[in-house]
């Protein structure tokens, strides 16, 4: 098969696969963790795999956003408006059951992302690194101040445990399973919607002004895209806030959204398994540290540095990489069709 | 009265401060195109190397900071010459090196100085009065180190050949290299002059505020409010912008308390940059 015959067949071919196998692999690894509270009852493991899924779901928001070359630092007030969400809704409304919360704590982020979108996605590269900064900053600062809605620096306290199908989910387990379910909520929407929408993606990714006279219309898929990864960083902050049974301004620091980045970055931007490993590997590394607390940061700040100047697609990407050098070992390798080709015909058709 | 003028006083000494960290943040973006993440870092380099030097080793506070400067200026070197220079013109990877470099950074500091804050205090103590207003002498020098530093470094931006040769690479890269400007001295050299810049305003302001090894993250969010506020990479902006947000942080810390001061400089820098990305001062001087 040429290169030409892909080019014009593509476009008739809409229905791509549903997913495809990084984002089966991620699935499966992620729905792994309901097992987890059958397996084991070691409080260690169980509250370890907890913070692990809490921050591969936060990096979701910034492996989103970096698929169009977008640098966000804006996950950590996702994460505070939909984890506020969630403490308000239950403790000043007595709503409990999880599903709710959970379809609330996606769609107030989500819309919240969608005037804001409107504004800042205007920006590109550096003036988009500092405004999703801002607003990181604004939201943080608005916690404090809104004090009878948030509680300011007291933080919202004592909330109900969560409830699935009138059962209190509450012992550390139980904790896990909820955190789980969001998570494989988060990632599932996430793996949908960036396979969905791959080409017009890579299109932006790649050229975003040329992908615009080509006809697609970028506004349209960066408004959509802030918007979801708000509401998986929303995701991502009912778990955070679920686990800790308060809900504090603290827990959405500003300078947190380092970390979401980082795993990303480690992990490999390239694929959405990459932040699921980034997120497993250094979330154990920092407990690994945890008897010098104060050294994960350095740890962190060195694999940023590291990875950038000599492993551009992080762990995943390095696997690949092995991967690819023992295929090409092998003699039946089959041939691989370009994939640009494919995105420069789907940019024209969209 | 008395308390307006006291205030404004404060803002002053708050803004020249600003101003000099502004200066080498936007020096860095008009120069070298790169958002430096680690500025904060270098802050609080500065302010520990003059602890060190002062207090450990008790030199004289000048010599101290000096040698702050001095040290800061030489790690802002040996960063840029071997690893910002090898990403330098993907601007994602100098974001993600920085970063990192300002994590590393945090935590070499407080391996090697401990989490609690040191003892470490302005060497002249007293208060000038005028009227009622009353100036901490500290605060003056402050002010006076500062404001020379912003000549010296006009001076060497818009006088020097060395000046004309950095803002003709500002403008393009390839243009002044083709015509012999020294890429690969210069901007090593602006690097370093930016972070000395840093360490020199850590070194003088964290006696009098506070020193510890976080102090550098709030430091970082205001310069970037200082330059986005002033224009990225204009330097007249940048300082206009540091005065102005010295006296907003000034008067709203005494007449409305709380965080609404930087609440609103926050959100008036948000919708800066999203109607006048340039700055209020700036024209587009990079396009990043």
């Amino acid at each position: 098969m040429s290169n030409q015959a892909s080019i014009t067949r593509l476009p008739q071919a809409r229905r791509p696969a549903l997913l495809g196998g990084y984002e089966w692999a991620t699935l499966c690894l992620v729905g792994f963790a309901f097992a987890v509270p059958v397996l084991t009852r070691n409080p260690q493991i169980l509250s370890q795999t907890n913070l692990i899924l809490i921050a591969a779901t936060a990096a979701l928001g910034v492996y989103i956003m970096l698929r169009m070359d977008l640098m966000s630092f804006a996950v950590p007030a996702f994460m505070a408006i939909g984890g506020y969400t969630v403490a308000v809704l239950s403790l000043k409304l007595g709503v409990t059951d999880a599903i709710l919360l959970g379809v609330a704590a996606f769609v107030m982020p989500a819309l919240c992302a969608v005037p804001l979108g409107w504004l800042i996605l205007r920006l590109k590269g550096v003036y988009f690194v500092l405004v999703t900064f801002v607003l990181t900053e604004i939201v943080q600062l608005l916690l404090f101040e809104a004090a009878p809605l948030t509680g300011g620096s007291n933080g919202l306290v004592g909330m109900p445990a969560v409830t699935l199908f009138g059962i209190e989910l509450m012992d550390n387990s139980q904790v896990l399973l909820t955190t789980a379910g969001l998570a494989f909520a988060g990632f599932t929407i996430t793996a949908l919607f960036t396979r969905h929408f791959r080409y017009e993606f890579t299109a932006i990714e790649k050229n975003d002004v040329l992908a615009e006279s080509l006809g697609l219309a970028c506004w349209r898929y960066k408004a959509l895209a802030f918007s979801v990864a708000a509401g998986v960083s929303g995701l991502a902050g009912f778990a955070l806030v679920n686990m800790l049974l308060t809900a504090h301004p603290t827990s959405f620091a500003p300078m947190s959204s380092v970390s979401y980045i980082t795993y990303t970055i480690v992990g490999g931007k390239g694929a959405i398994l990459g932040t699921l490993a980034g997120a497993a590997l250094l979330v154990t590394a920092t407990d690994l540290f945890a008897l010098k607390g104060e050294l994960s940061p350095g740890l962190f700040g060195l694999l940023i540095i590291v990875v950038t100047l000599v492993a551009r697609g992080g762990v995943i990407g390095l696997a690949a990489k092995a991967a690819g050098r023992m295929r090409r070992a092998s003699p039946a390798a089959p041939a691989r069709v370009a994939p640009i080709a494919a995105v420069q015909a789907r940019g024209v058709k969209s | 009265m008395d308390n307006l003028i006291a205030t404004g006083l404060i803002g002053i000494s708050l803004g020249s401060q600003y101003a000099l960290l502004a200066l080498g943040f936007t020096l860095i973006f008009g120069i070298l195109g790169v958002v430096n993440f680690a500025h904060g870092g270098f802050y609080v380099m500065g302010g520990y190397v003059a602890y060190y030097c002062s207090v450990v080793l008790g030199l004289p506070f000048p010599v101290a900071v000096l040698a702050a400067t001095l040290a800061t200026a030489a790690l802002g070197w040996l960063f840029e010459t071997l690893i910002l220079e090898r990403v330098i013109e993907d601007h994602q990877a100098t974001l993600m090196v920085t970063m990192g470099f300002y994590l590393v950074m945090a935590t070499a500091i407080l391996l090697l100085f401990g989490p609690e804050s040191p003892e470490f205090s302005f060497p002249i103590t007293g208060v000038w009065r005028a009227g009622g207003a009353y100036v901490p002498y500290a605060n003056m020098v402050v002010i006076g180190v500062c404001l020379a530093a912003i000549v010296i470094v006009y001076w060497l931006i818009y006088r020097s050949g060395i000046g004309r040769a950095m803002r003709a690479m500002a403008e393009d890269r390839a243009v002044a290299s083709a015509l012999g400007m020294r890429t690969r001295a210069l901007f090593p050299f602006a690097f370093a002059l930016a972070t000395g810049l840093a360490g020199l305003t850590g070194a003088l302001v964290t006696p009098i505020l506070a020193l510890a090894p976080h102090v550098g993250d709030p430091v970082l969010a205001f310069s970037f409010l200082t330059v986005i506020l002033g224009g990225l990479g204009s330097v007249a902006g940048a300082t206009v912008a540091a005065f102005i947000v010295g006296m907003v942080e000034a008067y709203a810390a005494v007449y409305l308390g709380g965080s609404k001061g930087a609440l609103a400089l926050f959100v008036l820098v948000l919708l800066i940059l999203v109607v006048r990305p340039q700055g209020l001062l700036g024209r587009e001087v990079r396009r990043a």
